[in-house]
Parts: C-alpha cells; structure tokens; sequence
C-alpha cells in the first residue's frame, strides 16, 4: 500500500509551497474579516455614542455600550412576562373539539409506531 | 431453459463477491451507528441505504440501466449533482439560511481559530503527495481535514473525479464520528485547569451588524479567493436571506424543505456511488486513513492555536482552548462536543456559543482553502 511512498514527491510537485501560501491565504483572509469586524463595531459604537451625547444622556460616557447577551435575554423574559400579564381577555376554550378523519391504513398511526404501547 | 438460466445470472445471487458483502456490511454498520448511537443520523441513515442500493450485485455494462455508474439509469441522473458539484453549494444556501453568526461577530478574534484548524488540509495535501497521488488527488484528499462534507464532494468533483466516492464518504463519515475521535484529542492537549475555563458571555449584537456581515464576508473572502464563489456565495445569501427579515418565505424553504430533498439525494447517490467493483480499491483504504489523520490534525492545531493565543490574552479574556477544536467546521458536532466536554468538566460551564464562532469560521476557512487549491490546480490554460 505505501509502495510509492517518496518523500521527494512533495518538492518535485511544489507542495510545500502550495501548503505555506495557501495556510496564509486563509489565514490572512479570516485575519482580515476578523479586523474589519471589529473595526464596524467600533465605527458603530463612536457614532452611537455621538447619538447619546447629543441627547445629553450619561450612558454616552461609559465605556462599553453595548449589552451582554444574557442582560438582553432578562430584559426580553422581563418583558414577555410583562405583557403576558397584561392580557384581560381569558381564554375560554372549554371544550376539546374531535377532528373527524377518514381512516387509510397508509396513514395509520398504528402502523407507524416502532413500539407497540403495552397495555 | 434459456429463460430460467437467463434469470438465475441476472439475480443477486449469482454475481454476489466477497467485496459485494464487506460493502453491504459497512452499510448496516452506518444505518446502526446513525439509529442506535444517533451519531449524525441525518447523513448516516441515506448514506447507509445508499451503501446497500449500491451495492446489491447485478450484471453490469448489459444496458439494464441501474446502477450509478450506468448511464441513463435513475441513479445516475441524480448523481449527476455530485458530480458537478450542484448539490454542495445548495447545502451551504440552506447552511447559511440557519446559522446565526452573532457569536463570531460577538468575538471575532475567535475566527483565527477556524483559520487555524485548516492546517489539517494542507499537512494531509503533502502527505498524500508524499504516498504518490497526483497532486489534483492530494489536494481532494486534504480537504477531508476541512471535515466538511459538501466542500470535500465540490473540490474533488472539480480535481479527482475519480476518488469522489472514496473522499465523500470518508468526509461524512469522520464529520459522524466527530463525537468519537475530538475528545480524546482536545483531552491529550489541554489540562483539567484550561478545560475549566469560564469565558466571558459574548455581547448582543445589533441587527445592522448581521446583515452587514453576509456582504462584506461574500465580497472579502471570494475576492481573496475566487474558486470558493459557488461554496461562500450561497453561504453568504443563504444568511442574507435570514439576517434581512424581509425573505423569511425564502429563507425558511432554504434552511428546511430545500437543505432536506439536497441532503436526501446527496447522502443517498454519495452512498450508493460506493459500488464494490469501483470502490474497494487500496486507494480508498488510503484515502481513510489520511482523512483519519487529517481530521485529529485539524482538532489539534485548532486547540493548540487557542492555547498559543492565552499566551496573549489578560486574564479575564483567556480562552477555553477546546473551542479550538470547533475550527474543524463539521457544523454544530464539532460545536456540540466541546459544550459537553465543557459540562463534564463544570457543570455551570456553557461553551456552545463560544464554539459556534470557530465552527462556523471554519466552514468559511475550509471553503476559501477549496478555493485557493483550485486556484492552484484546475487546468484552465
């Protein structure tokens, strides 16, 4: 199976130069996303802070505007159970409605059970 | 008589070979790993059946028309979307419809770990040069370290038709196995103390950001790296149809209806192109075996790069080093494996998102790295 094992073969093919380049090329390409994400934050952030000075609010000094993901996830359940409390209109389902289906075994439920309930 | 002879030499039976039974063998294998152990059963349940379609003998080159290599058979027609490599960008659309990439935009120095994670490709690449494939093959092979199928099945459509099969299967199957082969890896590189690393919970981020993050992605990574175009570019509308709010209708048929009937014929013709007479070749046994080994260099280098980044980063900063493993792209497993590990550990320890940044970068590096090799090696002058 490793008969044609030849070290050389990577040389005489250029794959040591193929790997370097290319490693650099993908490295370089996501370094390059990576900066100009972080700079579009920052860009974001400097003119929503320009936003908040000119409303003279006191956030537009702290030093970091933005919000952790978890704050964010406590303000929208605080919010959620907020308005779920509000509601003034209960539910008054009393009933279960049956829903009438024409039965096909190609459609049995019983057929497409992989275990049969134990009684 | 004639008849009845004619029959009896068409059946299973009578062209049934030792290499016939190892295949369907492998095929239950797959379909019991998917159902029993659910590992990746989304992929592993239509490769398996496709392995046992494939797989059932008949004799062949008479005009009966049914197998995959058959022209004019079924089969053959739906795998022509593998091999013109229709199907792998169509996954990315529907891939790119369902990823929130928020935990890189939250973080994105953790892309570098995606970057590199790619290494596997390319130590792989001059390993199968090294045992003699051309230099198209190498470079096919490699991309099995990218541990991502649909970029694995697109490259080597385009440079080792030949090995498609070999290489599509040895992609799915070691993105299957993600939960069997990372965590002794990331456990032999990483002490109990940096496995316990508590990371910072990543920032909210703003809706502008999202939807500015598919174009400046499409437009920086496939000027760098052109061939990638059908792969990043479905990838990046696939997202832009989800981050924009105004295509919910298209985005929604991308990530279920359309990623789903892609998946089914893709898992299915890769697993019947598997025919013993073509596949069970001493080149398929090496191209697992380099996949094997691409795939623990990539989880390797990706956990040793975080840990070279700790070296720079303030206390409070530091990174788990297992998400480096997550860099290897095989989306969410590789993800979903160091979350677990992190729980194992700590139970209080919450790495899934901080793993998402790295897995989904390196979706990105492994598809600009298919893009760079066939910049290198198709023949086009």
């Amino acid at each position: 199976m490793f008969d044609k094992f030849n070290i050389s073969n990577i040389v005489e093919n250029d794959g040591v130069l193929i790997s370097i380049v290319g490693y650099l090329v993908v490295f370089t390409s996501l370094l390059l996303l990576a900066i100009i994400i972080t700079y579009f934050q920052k860009a974001l952030q400097t003119q929503q802070r320009k936003k908040l000075k000119s409303l003279g609010h006191r956030a537009a000094d702290s030093e970091n505007l933005s919000i952790s993901g978890e704050v964010s996830a406590a303000i929208s359940t605080a919010l959620y159970l907020h308005f779920e409390e509000k509601h003034d209109l209960e539910n008054t389902v009393l009933t279960i409605k049956r829903v009438q289906r024409t039965y096909s075994p190609w459609s049995s439920k019983l057929y497409g059970l992989r275990e049969i309930p134990k009684r | 008589m004639d008849g009845i002879n004619q029959f009896i030499h068409f059946t299973g039976f009578a062209n049934l070979t030792i290499e016939h039974v190892i295949m369907l063998c492998i095929g239950l294998v797959f379909i019991y790993l998917a159902i029993k152990k659910e590992y990746e059963p989304l992929l592993l349940v239509p490769i398996g059946f496709g392995i046992l379609m494939g797989n059932i003998p008949f004799v062949e080159n008479v005009g009966l028309q049914i197998g995959l290599y058959e022209e004019g058979s079924v089969l053959n027609y739906l795998y022509f979307g593998v091999m013109k490599g229709i199907y792998p960008p169509l996954i990315f659309l529907g891939i790119g419809a369902m990823t929130d990439f928020s935990a890189l935009l939250s973080n994105p120095k953790l892309m570098l770990l995606g970057a590199a994670a790619q290494i596997g490709i390319f130590l792989t690449f001059m390993a199968a040069l090294a045992l003699g494939f051309t230099i198209e093959q190498a470079a096919a092979i490699g991309i099995i370290g990218g541990a991502d199928g649909p970029t694995a099945i697109f490259l080597s459509s385009k440079l080792a038709p030949e090995l498609l099969g070999a290489i599509a299967i040895a992609a799915y199957s070691y993105m299957a196995l993600v939960p069997v082969i990372q965590p002794p890896i990331i456990k032999l590189l990483t002490s109990k103390e940096e496995r316990q690393i508590k990371m910072k919970p990543p920032r909210a981020v703003t809706k502008l950001e999202k939807m500015s993050f598919p174009i400046v992605g499409l437009l920086l990574t496939t000027f760098i790296s052109p061939g990638a175009l059908p792969l990043l570019g479905m990838l990046f509308f696939g997202n832009m149809l989800k981050e924009s709010g105004v295509t919910k209708r298209l985005a929604d048929t991308a990530a279920k209806p359309l990623i789903d009937i892609v998946t089914i014929l893709l898992g299915l013709t890769v697993g019947a192109s598997t025919q013993a007479t073509q596949f069970l070749t001493q080149e398929s046994i090496l191209i697992f075996v380099l996949g094997a080994i691409s795939f623990m260099i990539a989880t390797a280098g990706g956990v040793l790069f975080a840990k070279f980044m700790n070296l720079f980063l303030k206390k409070g900063d530091k990174l788990n080093p297992m998400i480096g493993a997550a860099g290897v792209s095989a989306v969410p497993d590789s993800a979903r494996v160091v979350h677990t590990l992190g729980l194992a550990e700590d139970p209080s320890n919450y790495l899934l998102m901080h793993a998402m940044a790295p897995n989904v970068s390196g979706v990105i590096g492994s598809a600009v790295a298919a893009g760079i090799l066939m910049g290198f090696l198709l023949k086009v002058f």
